[in-house]
């Protein structure tokens, strides 16, 4: 099978060492804390008041506006308090459940008809959104206003330690062709393309043998195990050879890309009536028992460590998210959102502690751009507070993949800087 | 137990600035052996006193500019990246072995009559060494930020400061004793024969710096540096193509030779002199050369036209080294306006009245040549 791949990037060690493991129930704790914001765009509203007794995928936050999604409690029991805690970017509102322990369920009406609206109506009731990280309201993504032409379902999971969307391909591989092939109809689409990476070669068995056996109409492209081959923009341009604009939106190009776990989210809802309150996740690197699990929303990210075993004693970094693009925790004292995918321990040996040196100038962060920007002019001008050409530069173009830092042999802060120019050219307006 | 927190990534690739340094140290091996084998004892004295001159240098400008003698300011200092090895190395092999200035003329000779030891080749080295470390790269901001090659701009100092005294005039292979920098090819300009072109190929004639001896051994640190890709395989290719290209175009061609003289003429052209070591090992050098692929053919077209006039109508036999330093001033240009086109560019549609400024137009154009890397 011809492989096929983006321009530039990287090759990362894959430390894919949970895929063997399957998914398992991680118990909920005695309470959960559930944000009311886990998605791009305004926090949900909050619908319950202290006191309430709710169920399990009962709404407790409404959409508030067009960019926005519903928030579903996660288990059944009490409303016991509405308040403002931390997450890791920053802070929201979130309700907080005792669970009585019985996970009584609510669940959507049975939905009669599969066609375009309903979908679309689904999605937006069942609070989907973009499970692959950025968290963007799926009813939003999926209903483009330029007309659409390619499906693409994002099995690359090119992020290494993560496993999640692995394990949902094993385990779930027909729900998933079929959540998919409703992503494909609400875009006015019969089939569907399918971009997986090499290294989860017995996924695609699977997913083939799914595709024969259920008549999906779905194909299969085998993209090289690369570094960042699952980011939106090198998926797109692997799979078609089109090109996003610069600044614009895939469906500029007749794309739409799905993530897998997204389209297990939407069958869930269409078929079995079930809000998103819950996802697979991969807890892995320097715990006792690295697992994928199945985890409620709300639950707190040291309540997954525990079920695993917790972190080893010489554990000095704590991510949500993979190790490219992750963000680095002080504490575990998170909760879980719709778009944790992966909760990470490194100890010393797997994590860059070492202080910056000095550039040399050897371009070789310019030679794995997949943006094909220049990263050592991008750090040299914000450095220098020189935002203006830094944007010259591309900083604004930049996907925050990381390929440039990974590389860099001076151990430079690349994308950090990147990120300070990025908010500093807008609060310039420049 | 506390927790490290910073911004994406977390895992970064083994490479380091010091790995690179010792990589290009390993491929510079077989041409420090060969000018050994060729020209004696010499090389090694040389190159000993630029390691310890380069060494010192860095060390105590590092240590005076921070103001902190102890043992962790000697550790923090840059001297640990290996970077001012490289360029001993290379500085040494680019100087004859034994330079012999006629006005202090400290030389120990042995009985046959050759030179035994010159103390003039150690202060010279040294010199070179210093002027290199301290003038051309620490005082600019150390590794990196240096706007020569120092082991070029050493090598130049020298020549133009102690040429005139006779150090540059006497190189004597060991094989081929007498050999002059007069004799090199260059300078002779004998017709060339198949015979010449292979002893050029295998260094078994006069050169004017020891490195640049056997294009064998600089082949073999090609091959060493291009598979660890700590350089591109193609920029040496391009230096060396450009240089070929001018030098037919102002020495072959106005030179009158017909078909086989004329190829041959081309070919001594890019194996004598500087060429071949120049353009895998300095014209290479990462902070003075341009960081796209385009940029780096307007450098290598750059090297390869200024070494061909200075070849034909300048007052050098040699101009390779020259023409680096020209170019080298030019990278910080040619990377301001040689930026590659972002991934989904878009050209802007054209506005059909109001003019542009120049200069946006010139950043446009520099942006399109970009384009396929």
């Amino acid at each position: 099978m011809k492989k096929f791949t983006f321009k530039k990037g990287i090759r990362v060690p894959h430390n894919k060492t949970t895929s063997g493991s399957p998914l398992v129930e991680c118990p909920a704790p005695a309470t959960v804390y559930i944000p009311l914001a886990q998605h791009i765009g305004k926090p949900a509203v909050c619908c319950v008041s202290v006191g309430d007794k709710v169920k399990a995928g009962a709404v407790i936050g409404r959409a508030d506006g067009f960019v926005s999604a519903n928030v579903f409690s996660s288990v059944s029991g009490t409303v016991k308090s509405v308040e403002r805690r931390k997450t890791p970017n920053g802070a929201c509102a979130h309700v907080a459940i005792e669970n009585d322990g019985k996970y009584e369920c609510e669940s959507l009406p049975k939905l009669e008809k599969f066609d375009k609206e309903s979908l679309l109506e689904r999605i937006a009731a069942a609070g989907i959104v973009g499970m692959g990280g950025a968290g963007f309201p799926a009813s939003v993504k999926y209903a483009p206003k330029k007309p659409v032409d390619t499906f693409i379902l994002n099995a690359a999971e090119c992020e290494p330690y993560i496993t999640c969307d692995h394990r949902l391909l094993l385990e779930q591989t027909e729900s998933v062709l079929e959540g998919a092939s409703y992503l494909a109809t609400t875009l006015g689409l019969d089939s569907f393309k399918i971009g997986i990476e090499d290294n989860k070669l017995d996924a695609v068995e699977r997913i083939n043998a799914a595709i024969a056996e259920k008549g999906v109409r779905a194909e299969i492209v085998l993209l090289k195990s690369r570094y960042p081959q699952g980011a939106e923009k090198q998926l797109i341009y692997a799979v078609t050879r089109r090109k996003v604009p610069r600044g614009g939106l895939p469906a500029d190009v007749g794309v739409a890309v799905g993530n897998v776990h997204t389209a297990y989210a939407v069958f869930d809802a269409a078929v079995n009536g079930t809000p998103l309150y819950r996802r697979a996740m991969t807890v892995a690197g320097a715990v006792a028992r690295p697992s994928n699990i199945w985890v409620r929303t709300g639950s707190k990210l040291s309540d997954c460590l525990e079920f695993c075993g917790g972190a080893s004693a010489d554990c000095v970094k704590t991510l949500a998210g993979g190790p490219m693009m992750g963000t680095a925790l002080d504490h575990t004292d998170y909760s879980v959102t719709k778009t944790t995918g992966a909760l990470l321990l490194l100890d010393r040996k797997h994590v860059e502690t070492s202080q910056p040196h000095a550039c040399i100038n050897c371009g070789k962060c310019a030679r794995v751009c997949p943006m094909n920007l220049m990263p050592m002019y991008i750090d040299a001008y914000t450095l220098a507070e020189n935002y203006g050409e830094a944007k010259r530069y591309g900083a604004l173009d930049c996907i925050e993949c990381g390929c440039c830092a990974f590389t860099c042999p001076a151990k430079r802060t690349l994308v950090q800087s990147v990120k300070v120019a990025k908010r500093k050219i807008k609060e310039l307006g420049l | 137990m506390r927790q490290t927190v910073s911004a994406s990534p977390h895992i970064t690739s083994n490479n380091s600035t010091r790995k690179i340094m010792i990589d290009v140290l390993i491929a510079l091996v077989p041409c420090v052996v060969c000018a050994v084998v060729f020209y004696g004892y010499h090389v090694i004295i040389n190159l000993v006193t630029c390691l310890i001159f380069c060494f010192v240098t860095e060390l105590l400008y590092s240590l005076i500019k921070s103001k902190n003698l102890s043992k962790e300011g000697v550790k923090s200092s840059s001297v640990t990246d290996l970077s001012f090895a490289v360029t001993a190395v290379i500085l040494a092999l680019n100087l004859p072995s034994v330079m012999t200035v006629s006005a202090w003329n400290v030389t120990a000779y042995n009985a046959k009559g050759a030179v035994a030891f010159s103390f003039d080749t150690v202060v010279l080295c040294a010199l070179g060494s210093i002027v290199a470390i301290a003038l051309v790269k620490m005082l600019f901001g150390g590794i990196g930020k240096n706007f020569a090659n120092p082991a070029c701009t050493g090598r130049i100092f020298l020549f133009i400061a102690f040429g005139g005294a006779g150090a540059f005039a006497t190189v004597s292979s060991l094989f081929e004793s007498a050999a002059t920098t007069g004799a090199t090819w260059l300078g002779t300009r004998d017709a060339v024969t198949g015979d010449m072109l292979l002893d050029m190929f295998l260094g078994n004639t006069g050169t004017a710096a020891v490195g640049e001896t056997c294009v064998i051994a600089i082949l073999c640190g090609y091959v060493y540096l291009s598979a660890r890709k700590v350089i591109d395989w193609r920029y040496p290719l391009m230096t060396v193509g450009s240089v070929m290209l001018f030098s037919m175009l102002f020495d072959v061609v106005p030179s009158g030779h017909k078909g086989l003289a004329f190829f041959y003429d081309m070919l001594a052209h890019v194996l004598s002199g500087g060429v071949m070591f120049g353009a895998v090992f300095m014209a290479t050098d990462y902070s003075t050369s341009p960081n796209t692929f385009w940029g780096n053919v307007v450098f290598a077209v750059g090297v390869g036209l200024i070494t061909a006039l200075i070849r034909a109508f300048g007052s050098f036999p040699e101009g390779f080294s020259f023409a680096l330093l020209i170019m080298n001033l030019t990278v910080p240009l040619i990377d301001k306006y040689i930026i590659p086109k972002p991934f989904g560019y878009v050209k802007p549609e054209k506005k059909k009245k109001d003019k542009k400024p120049k200069k946006e137009k010139i950043g446009q154009t520099a942006a399109k040549e970009a384009g396929n890397e």
